[in-house]
């Protein structure tokens, strides 16, 4: 761990990406990609696939102070081995100083991480792209009216899983699929907990190859809840087991936070709109049960 | 035809109010378009959408430029030119204005020609969520076709997803904003439809061709976000007491998802109100609760008074 990042004090006072951004308030993904790009530092192009980040940078606005270039909702992970390769190409040829490179991000929902955009980011990591992929993961497609994605959690009302029960399917594992190519490094962050977050994107910058990271973000229209519980409900996330904070680095996977006591699943569940019928006007102890029931199977596969 | 455009802040509801409007509409016999512009749909962020009735097929297409009524569920955004509230406008037009202060005193300060109705807002936070509904009851009434039934019907069915506590509240608010204009009833009239002889082309603007260089929508310099003043969203404003921060390990600064608060070399931190967008998860985040939550129509109010 690097030794400089040992409490809140030691994370960065200043803040690189700019405020008037288009993200909702309270905007659990912005949280994350705010506290991430202070420690990547502006030498980052982002390379964004279409979603709600797109709205970052339109024409003639953008936070960023680096490069930023958009992608069809695939491809992102072309667009940056485009980027790598043109780097290295101008770098080969004396063109552009070594000292003056800069580290591609992929930079996507969880739509397109998870569903569209897999088989790019397989191949490149099959190819080994040094590159960033950053996914924020608010669980469907946010920027279209928050429809069902494949990381919809099981139960969850979305505007395409309505019925009694919310969504059948249970989330896909996007970290276990990055862990499955054997990548450099995968690693589950969320915004409300930047220290576990600034150390996890601190080891990620200084490694070469392809790496992820999985950023929970708490949405509050696509979840329904108050902008200001966005903390609260990441926090809860973790306490509950739901988000397992941990990271994939030389061939094994480690929690970086064990949930002890952890809290039950309720405590995040009710806290959001999305959930609300699971528990009015009858609650729903089938669904709730099988919730809670996958949150304890990994945990206890975790600590066996 | 009934052309009413309603404007307000992404979370007012000013989408479900169209719906409402327009099935009401559609309950008591007319032909109906209702359309949200689509764009960025965020929480504090202007918002409007679009309702035509008649009583014949409606060729109108798209936005409507000559409203005849308005209704703004947010009158703070008077101060957003961005938001266009006023645009195409006439003496014939109606403006239906869900805030405070009377009439006669709005149409003078908004040089308005037309006829200025205020639906009382009692200000709670509450209350202003439902903006967009009180707004479609309303707007039922000033037209002065659409009875009490079908306008609960038309919220019944707009909002049945939602579950009946959602149908209640919204139905209470509609009902007592029909009620509270009831001695307007029938001050929006119908238009007649736009002659095509009668259309006037914009005024477009030819563009050379230029290089690439210039006409591509590249970005060369950085953070020009800033010039975007995302503090006319919000809609309760953080406040820090600064004799009880303890100038912490800047926990708001770090949370704020908008770099909207910077730490000063004294280590106090500093709230940016140009760009801080209302979430108010600073607020709960700070330890020693030192930041607290003001409406901002107050912090406005109060900023007026204490301006020479
Ligand atoms: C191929 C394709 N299909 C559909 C769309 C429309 N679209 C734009 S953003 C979006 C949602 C993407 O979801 P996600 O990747 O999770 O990002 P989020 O919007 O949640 O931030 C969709 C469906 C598109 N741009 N391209
Ligand atoms: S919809 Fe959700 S993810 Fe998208 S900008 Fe709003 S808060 Fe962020
Ligand atoms: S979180 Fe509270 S105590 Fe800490 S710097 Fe901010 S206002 Fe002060
Ligand atoms: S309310 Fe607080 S956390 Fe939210 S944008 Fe404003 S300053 Fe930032
Ligand atoms: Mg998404």
């Amino acid at each position: 761990m690097n030794p400089a990042l040992r409490r809140m004090k030691d994370l960065p006072s200043t803040h690189l990406l700019g405020a008037g951004s288009a993200m909702c308030a309270g905007c659990g993904g912005l949280l994350a990609l705010h506290e991430i790009y202070d420690l990547l530092g502006a030498r980052t192009v982002f390379v964004n696939a279409a979603s709600c980040m797109t709205l970052l940078a339109s024409y003639p606005f953008t936070p960023f102070r680096g490069s930023w270039l958009y992608t069809a909702m695939a491809s992102a992970p072309a667009g940056a081995q485009g980027v790598r390769d043109a780097l290295d190409i101008l770098i080969g040829q004396g063109r552009l100083p070594p000292e003056e490179d800069l580290t591609a991000v992929a930079l996507t929902g969880d739509g397109a991480a998870t569903g569209i955009g897999l088989s790019a980011t397989s191949g490149a990591i099959d190819r080994g792209l040094d590159f960033i992929y950053l996914c924020y993961d608010n669980e469907g497609y946010g920027n279209t009216g928050q429809q069902s994605s494949p990381a919809t959690p099981l139960g969850a009302r979305t505007a395409t899983s309505g019925g009694a029960h919310g969504h059948a399917a249970s989330k896909k594992d996007l970290f276990a699929i990055w862990v499955a190519h054997r990548p450099v490094y995968a690693a589950t962050v969320v915004g409300a907990d930047p220290l576990d977050l600034a150390r996890k994107i601190d080891k990620a910058r200084a490694l070469t190859g392809p790496r992820l990271i999985h950023a929970l973000a708490p949405c509050p229209p696509g979840w329904s809840f108050d902008p200001a519980e966005a903390v609260e409900i990441g926090r809860l996330a973790v306490k509950t087991g739901v988000w397992p904070l941990k990271e994939y680095v030389d061939g094994k996977v480690v929690h970086t936070h064990v949930p002890h006591p952890r809290l039950p699943v309720e405590e995040y569940l009710k806290r959001q709109g999305r959930f609300r019928h699971l528990f009015e006007p009858e609650r729903d102890v089938q669904v709730l049960a099988r919730i809670q029931s996958q949150v304890d199977a990994y945990w206890a596969e975790v600590c066996a | 035809m009934y052309r009413i455009r309603l404007h307000g802040r992404g979370g007012q509801g000013i989408k479900t109010g169209s719906r409402i409007l327009g099935s009401a509409f559609f309950g008591a016999g007319f032909e109906v378009q209702d359309a949200p512009v689509y764009g960025a749909e965020r929480r504090g962020a202007s918002m409007a959408a679009h309702v035509r009735a008649a009583r014949s097929p409606i060729r109108e297409r798209g936005v409507i430029t000559r409203p005849d009524l308005v209704a703004l569920a947010d009158e703070t955004l008077l101060q957003v030119p961005a938001a266009n509230v006023l645009s195409g406008v006439g003496p014939d037009s109606v403006l239906l204005l869900h805030g405070n202060g009377d009439a006669e005193t709005w149409r003078a300060r908004l040089a308005f020609s037309g006829t200025v109705v205020v639906l009382p807002a009692a200000g709670e936070h509450a209350e202003a969520e439902l903006g967009g509904a009180r707004c479609a009851g309303a707007a039922a009434r000033l037209a002065g076709v659409i009875s009490r039934q079908q306008l609960m019907a038309a919220i019944a069915q707009e909002l049945a997803s939602l579950g009946p506590s959602a149908t209640e509240t919204t139905t209470a608010q509609a009902l007592a904003a029909y009620d509270a204009v009831a001695r307007h009833a029938g001050v929006l009239r119908e238009s007649r439809p736009a002659a095509a002889v009668a259309f006037a082309a914009p005024e477009w603007i030819d563009l050379p061709l230029e290089s690439a260089r210039i006409a591509a929508p590249d970005i060369f310099a950085a953070a020009t976000s800033v010039e975007m003043r995302t503090g006319l969203w919000r809609t309760m404003r953080p406040e820090i007491d600064y004799a009880h921060c303890n100038r912490c390990a800047w926990i708001c600064s770090t949370l704020c998802p908008d770099s909207a608060i910077r730490v000063l070399a004294d280590r106090s931190p500093e709230i940016d109100l140009e760009h801080c967008k209302g979430c108010m998860i600073c607020v709960s985040v700070c330890p020693p609760h030192a930041i607290r939550a003001l409406p901002e129509r107050a912090a406005r109010a109060r900023e007026l008074a204490a301006a020479p």
